[in-house]
């Protein structure tokens, strides 16, 4: 089988790459010039652009689609661009199965334009019939993983945290490699063509309880004063001054949060079982790598 | 119209020989809200706080923490704590239930507040129950008359607001 993978230099693709390597060949696609790897040959493309994406589909059975554009001004209109080009372009080249990795939380009502867009996303790649496989994760607990390191930064830098209310939303975080696991065990996979699959990790907790826990592992006990009164734009430029994350990023990710991002159905544990990283783990690991 | 119109809405409440409360709300919907398993029970669970929250525009809202939650007035007042979710599946019918533990809207720690899910027919009845509850402002002997009223006319139809408000929630995150 032939796998190509866009947005394969981000830390998802990153993970994923080894796994399919093993079994499939792989075609790697990134804006700038790569070296080929073990198994791996780089493309050039740039799907906001729409250049490269037909030669980098060519001959495909699988294209993976980990792209987003979280931190640009119009992100909603790049991703949708992005995302038909992509689905355009699969439809040509005879690609049998697009596997998107969207977000949790999408379907809900008062869903965030973050959020929404990540359903959105999805739509948009099966607009030219080639079946979707989407799985829907929380926040991926990895080194690089934007949601992670906003944690992390907020852990390291603060003895005392005032926080909006978001603080108590629940979310279900999942290990990357378990993430990275699930998106290589769907392709190709009968029962996966054209489903959409919650990717939730082993255990529910609150934001709260994440930092909680993250503190603990780095030998931390910060004081978490939660208040009503933080907007998500005065939270993200907050964000912005004690985190290393951009407050283009984190304004999209703080208005996710007031939604809860938790599995709704475990069909996916019953079509790919094996023993998911518990929380702390997964967390070290990001902590150590 | 509504896609998935709730039926059946039916409100009720009565004192037990124990002297706690049972409260009962419950609608019949078509379609399943969430799935028989873990996932679908904690659904219940996550939704019903979330309508509290919403009801209330954020002045009453669940805070987690490990070993429980608290239901705070505009981030301070602990109106009740609760356990942590226990959630249970049984062929059709899934449950997530949270013991009362205490708080000022409770005279003693007791009682539970239970929303579940199960199969009637070719149809599914969603429910919430609160069960030997005991509240502060119920009318009993010694307390002022005015506490009676409080509850009658101020918690008692607010959480019936609030369930309505949770099965509405629960069905568009369905059908969205």
């Amino acid at each position: 089988m032939r796998a190509t993978v866009f947005g394969a230099t981000g830390v998802i693709g990153q993970a994923l790459l080894p796994l399919l390597a093993d079994e499939n060949e792989v075609v790697a696609v990134s804006r700038g010039a790569r070296a080929a790897e073990d198994g791996i040959r780089w493309v050039e493309a740039d799907v906001a652009a729409g250049e490269g994406v037909a030669a980098a589909l060519e001959g495909a059975d699988v294209a993976y689609y980990l792209v987003h554009s979280l931190g640009a001004r119009d992100f909603e209109r790049q991703d949708r661009d992005a995302a038909r080009s992509v689905s355009r372009e699969a439809s040509r080249a005879g690609v049998e199965q697009i596997v998107y990795l969207g977000g949790l939380g999408g379907d809900d009502p008062d869903a965030s334009a973050h959020l929404r867009s990540r359903r959105e996303t999805g739509e948009h790649l099966a607009s030219d019939g080639v079946p979707v496989t989407t799985l829907r994760a929380a926040m991926v607990v990895g080194r690089g993983s934007a949601a992670f390191e906003t944690i992390l930064g907020l852990v390291k830098r603060l003895p005392v945290m005032i926080t909006p209310s978001w603080v108590s939303t629940p979310t279900q975080p999942i290990a990357l490699d378990d993430v990275a696991r699930y998106l290589a065990g769907v392709a190709g996979n009968a029962a996966a063509i054209g489903e959409a699959f919650d990717a939730g990790g082993p255990e529910v907790m609150t934001y709260r309880q994440m930092i909680e826990r993250i503190a603990v592992l780095l030998g931390k006990r910060p004081r978490i004063i939660e208040v009503p009164v933080l907007t998500p734009a005065l939270s993200a430029l907050w964000l912005e001054l004690v985190t290393p994350v951009n407050a283009s990023v984190a304004r999209p990710l703080v208005e996710g949060l007031r939604n809860p991002t938790i599995a709704r159905e475990e069909r996916l544990r019953q079509l790919l079982p094996f023993e998911l990283t518990p929380f702390d783990a997964a967390a070290r690991q990001a902590l150590e790598a | 119209m509504s896609k998935h119109p709730l039926r059946a809405w039916e409100t009720s409440e009565r004192v037990l020989e124990s002297g706690g409360f049972e409260s009962r709300q419950r609608v019949v919907v078509t379609e399943p809200a969430v799935e028989p398993s873990d996932s679908g029970a904690r659904w219940l669970g996550v939704t019903y706080w979330r309508s509290v929250a919403g009801f209330t525009r954020g002045v009453v809202r669940a805070s987690w923490r490990e070993g429980g939650g608290r239901l705070k007035l505009l981030g301070g007042a602990n109106l009740l704590t609760f356990g942590p979710p226990a959630v249970a599946v049984d062929g059709d019918t899934v449950s997530c239930r949270y013991a009362i533990q205490g708080g000022l809207l409770a005279l003693r720690p007791g009682g539970s507040v239970t929303l579940a899910q199960r199969a009637v027919g070719s149809e599914y009845e969603l429910t919430v129950t609160v069960e030997e509850y005991l509240p502060t402002l119920a009318a009993r002997a010694g307390a002022p008359w005015w506490t009676g009223a409080l509850y009658a006319k101020g918690q008692s139809p607010f959480h019936a607001a609030v369930s309505r408000r949770y099965f509405e929630l629960l069905v568009r995150g369905r059908a969205a």
